[in-house]
C-alpha cells in the first residue's frame, strides 16, 4: 500500500523529467502526490498544507539554476523545504548530564532508556539509570534485567509508590555517575496529576535534557501531546522508536515543530544496540518513500570496513563473485539485500524474488562454498567448469548442485544489477547522487 | 471520548446544511410552458413533485466534503479510508431529491451516519460468544510492541471474571524483560490463575500448557498473552503462526492503540493476512478524544471492534458498540 504511494510520487516526478519549462499542471500534480505521501506518513495535516503551498510557490516562481533539469529543481525544493521544517538533529553532548525520559504509555521509554545507557557507556561515560515508573507492574524488573545485561547500575524500588522518593534516593545512589538517565512512567498529556509528577521530577533532578519518546506510528495526536509535554517540562529533544516497523514517523515532525527541538535518536529494533543517531536526510527520504541514499552509503561504510563494496562498479555491471562475497559478509550487518535496494532512490527495480529472499542459513552456506574457490575463480566466475565445481564442492563439503545454485544466484544478481544501470529515460542514479550530495 | 472528532463533525454538518439550504432557496427550474401543456393527471403529479423537491448537486457539496475529508485526516483516519467515506457520502447526497417536509439535517446526518456505520461494521459481544461456544474458549492476543496487550489481557480477565466466568492467563510473552513479572502481578491482584514458564521459553509451549490446565480444571476462558511483534518480521510472524497451530485459539484478538496514525492500517492488514484476526481491541482511547484509528482499522480488515481501553485501571474497558459510537460522534451534547 505504501510502496504504491512512493511509486505515484515517482510517476509524478517522471512527468517533469526532460522538461525545460516548469509545467504548472505537472507541479500541481506533484504537490498533490506529495501531500498524499506526507499525510500517509502521519505528518500533521496543517503542516502538510503549509509545506505544499510553499513548495508550489517556489517551484513555479524560482528559475531552475543553469544546467539543472526541472525535475531535479523541484525535487531539490521539496527536499530543502522538508529539511527546513525538520531543523537539524538534536544535540547530544558527551559529558555529565541528567536525562529525563517522558512519553506516552507503550512508546518504548524503558527499552530506549536501556539503549541510551548503552550508547553513553560505549562512549566511555559512567552511566546510571533510575527507574521512576512506579505504576506498571514489572517495569523495574524490565529495566534492571536490561541494565544487568550491560553492567549498568539501575536504581529503583518496586515497593515504593512515590516516584519522587525513588528519584531522590536514586540521585544520591548514582553519585559519581556522569550520565544519569531517569525512566518515568508512561503518561499522556491529559492526565493532570501525572503531568504534575513529571514537572516535579524535572525540578528535582535538575535535568539537563528532557527527551520525549514517541512511537513512529503515532498519528495526528503527536502535535497535541508534544505541545502539552513541552508546556510542562520544556522538551528539548525527541526520540522516535519502533522505526523498524512500517510506520514512517511523520508524527515526530509535528512534535519537533511544536517543541522547537530536534530529533536526537531513532530506535530501530529490539536489541539494546538498536539505537541510531538521527539523520534528517535519511528521515526525509523515508517519509517520501523515495529511498535513502545517504544512509545506505553511511551504513555500507560502517559495515564494510575493509574492502568496501564499490557501488559504482556494481552499477556498471562489474560484479564478480568477490563482490558478492563481500556483499554477503556485509549483509548481516546491513540487512537483507532487498532492504538495501529499497534504500536506493529507484524503487522500481525488479530483482528476481529468489535473489532477494535468501535465508541467512543459505547465505552462510554460500560463503563457505566461496571460501573454497581460488582468487582467480572469484574474479572470473566464468572459469568455473564442471571439474572445478566438483573440486569446490569437495573442498567446501557441499554438493555440486549447491555450487551450481550459487553460480546461478550470482548470475541472477549480476543481471539484476546490470538492469539497474538503466537505459535512457530512467532515473539516472549517478546524477541524482551528485544532486543530493550538493545540497 | 471522541469529543474532538464530534465537534468537528458537527461543524461540518452545519456547513453542509447551509450549502444545501442556499441551494434549495433558489426555486427549482420548472419550465412555465410545461405546466400549460401537461394537463393530464400524470403531468400534474409530475409537476407537483418537481416543484417540491430540490436536487442536491455535486458541486454544492464539494467544498464542505473536502473540508470533511481534512477533518477526518486530522483525526487520524487513514487516507484511503477517509477517501472512501467521502465517496460514500458524495454518492449518497449528490443528485438526491429532497422531499418537502424532510429536513436538511436529517439527510446530511443520515448520509454521514450511514457512511460511518458502513465503515465501522458490527460490534462484537464477547460474553454471548463465550456463552454459546464450547469451553474452554481460547483467546489469543496479538499486536505490535507497546500497544497494551498485557494490560488488555488483565482488563479482559477482570471483565470476564465479573461476568462470572472462570479465567486462566497464559504468559506467552517470554521475550520482553519484565513481561512475565508484569502479567504475574496483574493476575495475582485479580486472583486469576496464571500459567508461566521462564524467560525465553517457547511461547507455544506455555500457551499449550495454559489450555491443558483449563481443560483439566474446567475453566471457561483461556487468555493468551503474546510478545509484541512487528508485522514485517517474518520469523516472529511464523512463531505466531506456530502458536496458533498448537493452541488452536477460538478467537484471535488484535490489539492496537488509538494514537496510531496511518500505519495502523498497514499493520492491521498484515496481521489479518498472516494470522487472521477475529476481533479488535483498541487501547489508550482515553489518550486523545479522537476516534480515527478505530474507523481505519475496522474498515481495513472488516473485523469488529470488541473493546475500547480507556485508562490505567482494570475497569477502564468498555465493550464497543458502533451504533453508540456514531451516535456519540454525531449527536450534540451526548
Amino acid at each position: 500500500m505504501l510502496d504504491r504511494l512512493g511509486t505515484s510520487l515517482k510517476d509524478a516526478l517522471k512527468k517533469l523529467a526532460g522538461k525545460t519549462v516548469v509545467d504548472r499542471a505537472a507541479v500541481e500534480e506533484l504537490v498533490k502526490d506529495l501531500q498524499r505521501a506526507l499525510i500517509q506518513a502521519d505528518v500533521n495535516v496543517k503542516l502538510v498544507m503549509q509545506l505544499s503551498q510553499a513548495i508550489k510557490t517556489r517551484a513555479l516562481e524560482e528559475e531552475p539554476p543553469k544546467g539543472m533539469g526541472v525535475r531535479e529543481h523541484v525535487l531539490r525544493i521539496v527536499y530543502q523545504e522538508l529539511v527546513r521544517l525538520m531543523g537539524s538533529a538534536g544535540e547530544v553532548k558527551l559529558g555529565s548530564q541528567t536525562i529525563l525520559m517522558a512519553g506516552l504509555q507503550g512508546s518504548g521509554k524503558t527499552t530506549t532508556t536501556a539503549k541510551l545507557a548503552r550508547f553513553f557507556q560505549r562512549k566511555g561515560l559512567k552511566t546510571a539509570v533510575i527507574c521512576a515508573d512506579t505504576f506498571r507492574p514489572g517495569a523495574y524488573d524490565q529495566l534492571s534485567t536490561l541494565c544487568s545485561r550491560i553492567n549498568i547500575p539501575c536504581f529503583g524500588n518496586p515497593q515504593e509508590k512515590d516516584a519522587r522518593i525513588i528519584v531522590s534516593e536514586g540521585m544520591k545512589a548514582a553519585g559519581s555517575a556522569e550520565v544519569i538517565i531517569v525512566d518515568t512512567q508512561g503518561r499522556h498529556a491529559l492526565e493532570d496529576d501525572l503531568i504534575q509528577e513529571i514537572i516535579d521530577l524535572n525540578v528535582q533532578t535538575g535535568a539537563t535534557h528532557r527527551w520525549l519518546v514517541l512511537d513512529a506510528a503515532i498519528g495526528q495526536k503527536a502535535r497535541e501531546q508534544a505541545h502539552r509535554f513541552h508546556e510542562a517540562i520544556n522538551i528539548d529533544g525527541v526520540i522516535i522508536t519502533k522505526m523498524d516497523g512500517t510506520a514512517k514517523g511523520g508524527g515526530a515532525l509535528s512534535a519537533v515543530t511544536e517543541t522547537g527541538s530536534g530529533i536526537v535518536f531513532i530506535g530501530s529494533g529490539e536489541t539494546i544496540e538498536d539505537l541510531e543517531r538521527f539523520d534528517p536526510d535519511g528521515f526525509i527520504s523515508r517519509l517520501l518513500g523515495m529511498g535513502d541514499l545517504k544512509a545506505l552509503v553511511e551504513r555500507a561504510q560502517e559495515s564494510v570496513v575493509e574492502g568496501e563494496i564499490d557501488v559504482n562498479a556494481m552499477m556498471r555491471g562489474k560484479f564478480s563473485l568477490r563482490d558478492m562475497y563481500k556483499q554477503l559478509e556485509a549483509v548481516n550487518r546491513m540487512g537483507p539485500l532487498k532492504q538495501i535496494m529499497s534504500m536506493m532512490p529507484l524503487g522500481n527495480i525488479d530483482l528476481p524474488g529468489d535473489a532477494v529472499d535468501m535465508t541467512s542459513a543459505k547465505m552462510s552456506r554460500f560463503r563457505i562454498i566461496m571460501d573454497s574457490m581460488t582468487g582467480k575463480e572469484l574474479d572470473e566466475p566464468s572459469l568455473i567448469g564442471s571439474s572445478r565445481v566438483h573440486r569446490i564442492a569437495l573442498g567446501s563439503g557441499s554438493r555440486p548442485e549447491e555450487v551450481r545454485e550459487l553460480l546461478k544466484y550470482y548470475k541472477n544478481m549480476k543481471r539484476a544489477l546490470k538492469g539497474v544501470r538503466g537505459g535512457a529515460g530512467k532515473f539516472n542514479m549517478q546524477r541524482l547522487m551528485k544532486k543530493f550530495g550538493g545540497i | 471520548m471522541f469529543e474532538g472528532l464530534r465537534e468537528k463533525l458537527q461543524k461540518i454538518t452545519t456547513g453542509l446544511e447551509k450549502n444545501i439550504a442556499t441551494a434549495s432557496a433558489e426555486p427549482s427550474p420548472v419550465p412555465a410552458d410545461q405546466e400549460k401543456k401537461d394537463t393530464s393527471l400524470l403531468g400534474k403529479v409530475k409537476v407537483l413533485i418537481t416543484e417540491r423537491e430540490f436536487v442536491i448537486s455535486e458541486k454544492e457539496i464539494e467544498e464542505p466534503l473536502s473540508e470533511l475529508e481534512m477533518v477526518l485526516l486530522e483525526n487520524d483516519v487513514a487516507l484511503p479510508v477517509a477517501e472512501e467515506i467521502i465517496t460514500h457520502i458524495r454518492a449518497e447526497l449528490s443528485g438526491k431529491h429532497r422531499k418537502i417536509g424532510e429536513s436538511i439535517d436529517t439527510i446530511v446526518l443520515s448520509a454521514l451516519r450511514s457512511a460511518l456505520l458502513n465503515v465501522l461494521g458490527e460490534g462484537f459481544d464477547l460474553v454471548s460468544y463465550i456463552s454459546t461456544h464450547e469451553r474452554p474458549v481460547k483467546i489469543l492476543f496479538t499486536g505490535v510492541n507497546g500497544t497494551g496487550k498485557t494490560t488488555t489481557v488483565a482488563k479482559i480477565g477482570s471483565f470476564l471474571k465479573k461476568k462470572g466466568f472462570s479465567v486462566v492467563i497464559g504468559a506467552g510473552d517470554t521475550f520482553r524483560a519484565g513481561a512475565i513479572e508484569q502479567i504475574d502481578v496483574h493476575a495475582n491482584r485479580l486472583g486469576i490463575r496464571i500459567i508461566q514458564h521462564q524467560h525465553g521459553a517457547d511461547p507455544s509451549a506455555v500457551l499449550f500448557d495454559a489450555v491443558q490446565h483449563a481443560r483439566a480444571h474446567k475453566i471457561d476462558v483461556v487468555l493468551a498473552d503474546t510478545a509484541g511483534r512487528f508485522h514485517n518480521r517474518v520469523n516472529l510472524m511464523n512463531q505466531l503462526e506456530k502458536i496458533r497451530r498448537i493452541m488452536k485459539p477460538d478467537l484471535v484478538v488484535y490489539v492496537d492503540e488509538a494514537v496510531a496514525g496511518n500505519d495502523a492500517v498497514v499493520r492491521a492488514y498484515e496481521f489479518e493476512k498472516s494470522v487472521g484476526v477475529d476481533a479488535v481491541v483498541l487501547t489508550k482511547a482515553d489518550m486523545d478524544p479522537r476516534g480515527g484509528a478505530a474507523i481505519s482499522i475496522a474498515h481495513t480488515i472488516g473485523k469488529p471492534l470488541m473493546f475500547l481501553g480507556t485508562g490505567q485501571e482494570y475497569d477502564d474497558i468498555i465493550p464497543f458498540s458502533p451504533g453508540r459510537m456514531v451516535d456519540e460522534l454525531l449527536l450534540e451534547g451526548a
